[in-house]
């Protein structure tokens, strides 16, 4: 009898790191299974179970290249996440997955990657930046715009630093505040403040539904083309197998068929989500 | 008689005056025998209007929409719609002006009088037919229907198929109206609660596995709920975790939202939901019978809500609907309320 | 394999088919509804169609995932719950209740096989029954490539000649069904063929209603996202569920955990039906909800079961069985809408 894909695999929290403190409180969770798992590829996404409470789906942050753990960081929003924020290094977890496509690397040799995240939006991203960084020499330039509401909200903030040695990267926050030095204003205005070059570049984007439409209106207006911009989507899912029809936007179910969009698929899609 | 033709006239002459947005009526259905709702802006188009004993549905549940859409809209066009409206249908309009849900200058009430009958309930005309295929039933022969099945047309009277809430109607015309057209004679009802008589004389255990049968049936389509008027919380018992949200809704009053009610259709569920709805319809519930009606498993869901309605009546001499100005049962108390409560 | 079956004789031939769970129509205050048999004789297979169709058999409102606890030390265990049906014959199916299940079939297979459907569906036996006369006047099975006496997904589908049936088994399983009572079956005579098969051959001719030309509602819905159709055709919706809850084509389910005690950890995790046309259906935790109102919602249902469904698995998702327009407590009529769609300008 083959698996019962809605059976989650055990999978035992060994770190737990506070990246966002207050009211949009964000946890960075690194998980080992406990018996059988799973590899993903970058883009793609695993719903996190938490026995008596539910399940909420979340972009696997991690790279691929990375074996010893599988990396989710969680804004706390409601009844699951609220659950797994209190949990602890040895408490378990149970994860299913993978599920979703992924963004296609191979397709992306030796171009430019210029990532733009918003708030948490840049964990669903990140999985393709740390797999370019330890592939370095396969692409072009990489930089990262990124920003957040304040500079509490912003995640990974010690890697960001990290990263300043190794690329461009152009941090924002909304507004004003004491001892702030990089750009002040929206991530979409930040982009056209630093005008990337779309020549042999990919975009990929994540953030709020409102600063991707801006991002990609942006984009298109430094000259990218719709193919060379990329996205992944939210969605209320339950059993992430392209079953239950809540994830459905005209013919994909977003578990299944996406999360990962190129613009110029997206674009054609019906614009529910 | 109600006559058809001053009906659409006077929702004609509302909809040339520009007194209203839209009057809400009813028409032929393609769907079956019953009339369905529609709704008219043109006044050209208001010959799609019918009145007969097939117009089941409580037009005032489109308040309610009417309400959520103006509160969705940057600029809302706050001009009052008209609806057609039976006595029953009146006095859920009553009740939502008592509860300040509506403003009396947000509706217009086309009223019209059942007279001596009332509208037909379809399951009593399939019974009469023995499971055969019904393929049309013609409404325009007051008092007689006409029912055509694979065995030919057959005639019969409205009284016989009238729906049970009809037998024990307390408002056989509109009570708060516009327009009020047709006989404007009070039906005498001689047992307004006798359709409680048979449930309530079965001993304690019995009528426990009664419920307990038809409660185990339900599946939780909601859809009594959805064609209550009455029923218009945003955020509702059954549904407690699902609405009410906004977007500076922290997580921690999200994670908390107690599950008063499983979704699963199990019979424990199954009661709290009917009983918890049943009794935040106590003394609000005008018996438009429409829950009943529209129920996909049949339960009859009128008994719950008839009880109490009894139990208003007997304990406090409550009837809903009728008096808009004076407070409602549940939010008022009066010195002269029983209190054997109390010890 | 074609057999006679004297109607007297089908009381007899359930009873001989010991180990198996029969699901029937049954009749109660003059509604029918598949339910549970022990009794053969209590079987009246003189029906329209049922109010709910046979897929909770199939496809139950609430089903059991697996149930959870926790060991001594706080450690969850997990117990996955697989279905283990008896072996059941579905009597009295007709055609378009039968081919949905073949369109759930589609939907539950794949790549990812479901296996509490599967676990069901392959126990099932389903012996059909061809509509000699229209169950319902909204009936338009052949307008979405069905037919009153089609054989899709069914193992036997029975005929009525008045006082017998004529039998037709399609498959193995249903080979096996007669097999198991051979003495009540025997050859039909050339007039039984004849007679069965003017049955069906006029059966057609009795369905009223269809929608012209539904082939060119697929392409037209592509290009119908934003039109002003949707609004008006959702005006009088109550929002109520029944016409998915019905519909023996719809497939939507949610999954909630239940907990029967909270320390220490009890309880389980099931499925129960869902709705797309329920206003919190695609509400995220943000309260961001993508179909927040009824014309979105009810486009959603058309769209998806005339142009998504289409695309992606070449099929209308429906069968024509007509309970959604006959139930709808105000009157949508789905054949209305397809009707407006293909005219639409």
């Amino acid at each position: 009898m083959p698996e019962n894909p809605y059976l989650p695999k055990l999978s035992k929290i060994i770190e737990v790191k506070q990246e966002a403190d207050g009211p949009r409180a964000i946890k960075t969770f690194r998980t080992q299974f406990v018996e059988d798992g799973f590899t993903h590829e970058c883009g793609q996404c695993a719903m996190l179970s938490v026995l008596g409470k539910g399940e909420c789906m979340i972009s696997i942050s991690s790279t691929p290249l990375e074996k010893e753990y599988l990396q989710f960081s969680i804004l706390k929003m409601g009844r699951v996440t609220s659950a797994i924020h209190d949990m602890k290094p040895g408490d378990l977890l149970g994860l299913r997955g993978p599920y979703g496509n992924s963004f296609p690397l191979q397709q992306w040799k030796g171009k430019n990657l210029i990532f733009i995240g918003g708030g948490i939006g840049l964990a669903p991203i990140w999985s393709v930046l740390q797999t370019a960084r330890r592939t370095r020499a396969q692409y072009g330039d990489i930089t990262l715009l990124y920003g957040a509401r304040t500079s509490a909200d912003i995640v990974y903030k010690d890697e960001l630093q990290e990263l300043k040695k190794e690329m461009t990267v152009h941090l924002s926050v909304d507004q004003e505040e004491p001892g702030w030095e990089e750009f002040v204003g929206f991530v979409p205005v930040n982009l056209l403040d630093k005008k990337p070059s779309p020549g042999n570049a990919i975009a990929i984007t994540c953030g709020p539904p409102i600063m991707i439409k801006f991002v990609i209106a942006n984009l298109e207006a430094l000259g990218f083309k719709d193919e060379q911009i990329y996205t992944t989507v939210e969605n209320k899912m339950k059993c992430g197998i392209g079953k239950c029809g809540r994830c459905n936007i005209g013919l994909h179910y977003v578990c299944k068929d996406g999360p990962v969009y190129s613009w110029a698929e997206l674009r054609r899609m019906p614009q529910e989500y | 008689m109600v006559n058809l033709d001053d009906l659409k006239k006077e929702a004609k002459r509302i909809l040339q005056d520009d007194k209203v947005k839209y009057v809400v009526g009813y028409t032929r259905s393609s769907a079956g025998p019953l009339a369905s709702p529609v709704f008219i802006e043109d006044p050209e188009k208001i010959g799609e209007l019918i009145w007969d004993a097939s117009c089941v549905q409580n037009l005032a549940k489109f308040l309610l929409d009417e309400k959520r859409r103006k509160g969705r809209a940057k600029k809302p066009d706050t001009r009052p719609i008209a609806i057609v409206v039976k006595g029953c249908d009146s006095r859920s309009v009553n009740v939502l002006l008592q509860e300040k849900y509506i403003e009396r200058k947000d509706v217009f009430l086309l009223g019209v009088s059942c007279e001596d009958l009332g509208v037909v309930d379809q399951k009593k005309i399939a019974q009469r037919f023995e499971g055969k295929t019904i393929q049309d039933i013609k409404f325009d022969l007051s008092p007689e229907l006409a029912v055509t099945t694979e065995d030919g047309t057959v005639k019969l009277p409205i009284q016989e198929v009238l729906a049970d809430r009809c037998l024990e109607c307390q408002a056989n015309f509109p009570v708060v109206y516009d327009v009020l057209l047709g006989d404007k004679s009070r039906k005498k009802v001689d047992e307004p609660f006798g359709s409680l008589e048979e449930i309530e004389s079965m001993a304690a255990p019995q009528r426990w596995e009664f419920w307990q049968e038809q409660l185990g049936k339900c599946v939780r389509c909601y859809a009594c709920r959805s064609a209550c008027p009455m029923c218009y919380c945003d955020e509702c018992v059954v549904d407690t975790i699902a609405f009410a949200v906004a977007a500076d809704t922290s997580a921690e009053e999200k994670a908390q939202k107690i599950k008063w009610i499983e979704k699963s259709p199990t019979k424990s569920e199954n009661f709290g939901y009917h009983m918890v709805r049943a009794i935040h319809l106590a003394g609000r519930c005008i018996d438009c019978g429409e829950c009943e009606r529209v129920c996909p498993v049949s339960i009859p869901l009128r008994h719950l809500n008839k009880k109490l309605e009894k139990a208003a009546k007997q304990l406090f001499d409550y009837n809903a609907g009728f008096e808009p100005d004076k407070p409602a049962l549940v939010s008022s108390f009066r010195d002269e309320d029983p209190e054997d409560f109390i010890r | 394999m074609d057999m006679i079956l004297q109607k007297k004789s089908l009381a007899p031939w359930l009873e001989r088919l010991e180990g198996y769970d029969i699901y029937a129509p049954v009749r109660q205050d003059d509604i029918w509804n598949y339910a549970h048999v022990t009794d053969g004789r209590d079987i009246d297979l003189g029906y329209p169609n049922t109010v709910q169709s046979p897929k909770p058999i199939i496809f139950p409102q609430c089903e059991t995932i697996l149930e959870f606890s926790a060991s001594e030390d706080g450690t969850p265990v997990m117990r996955e719950v697989i279905p283990e049906p008896n072996p059941f014959v579905v009597l009295g199916m007709r055609p378009c209740d039968a081919r949905a299940l073949t369109l759930y079939d589609k939907v539950f297979g794949g790549d990812i096989k479901d296996p509490y459907y599967w676990k069901r569906r392959e126990k099932g036996i389903l012996v059909g029954l061809a509509c000699t006369v229209p169950p319902s006047p909204n009936c338009f099975c052949p307008t979405v490539d069905g037919s009153p006496c089609s054989t899709d997904g069914l193992d036997i589908l029975l005929t009525d000649l008045e006082d017998r049936y004529y039998v037709e088994s399609l498959t193995k399983k249903g080979e096996n069904l007669l097999n198991d009572a051979k003495t009540l079956f025997k050859a039909p005579t050339a007039a039984e063929n004849k007679a069965a098969a003017r049955i069906k051959s006029e059966s057609e001719k009795k369905i009223n209603r269809q929608v012209r030309q539904l082939a060119e509602v697929p392409p037209k819905l592509a290009g119908m996202f934003d039109a002003s159709l949707w609004d008006e055709e959702a005006m009088s919706c109550l929002r109520c569920g029944i016409c998915t809850y019905l519909c023996p084509t719809c497939h939507c389910f949610d999954i909630a955990d239940e907990l029967s005690s909270s320390s220490p950890l009890k309880g389980r995790r099931i499925r129960n039906w869902d709705t797309c046309q329920f206003p919190d259906f695609t509400m995220h935790s943000s309260g961001h909800n993508p179909r927040p109102d009824k014309a979105s919602r009810l486009r959603q249902r058309i769209l998806h079961k005339f142009h998504y469904f289409v695309v992606n698995h070449e099929a209308y998702q429906c069968t024509g069985c007509g309970r959604c327009i006959s139930l709808c407590p105000v009157g949508i009529d789905i054949i209305e809408v397809l009707d407006k769609v293909r005219d639409y300008a």
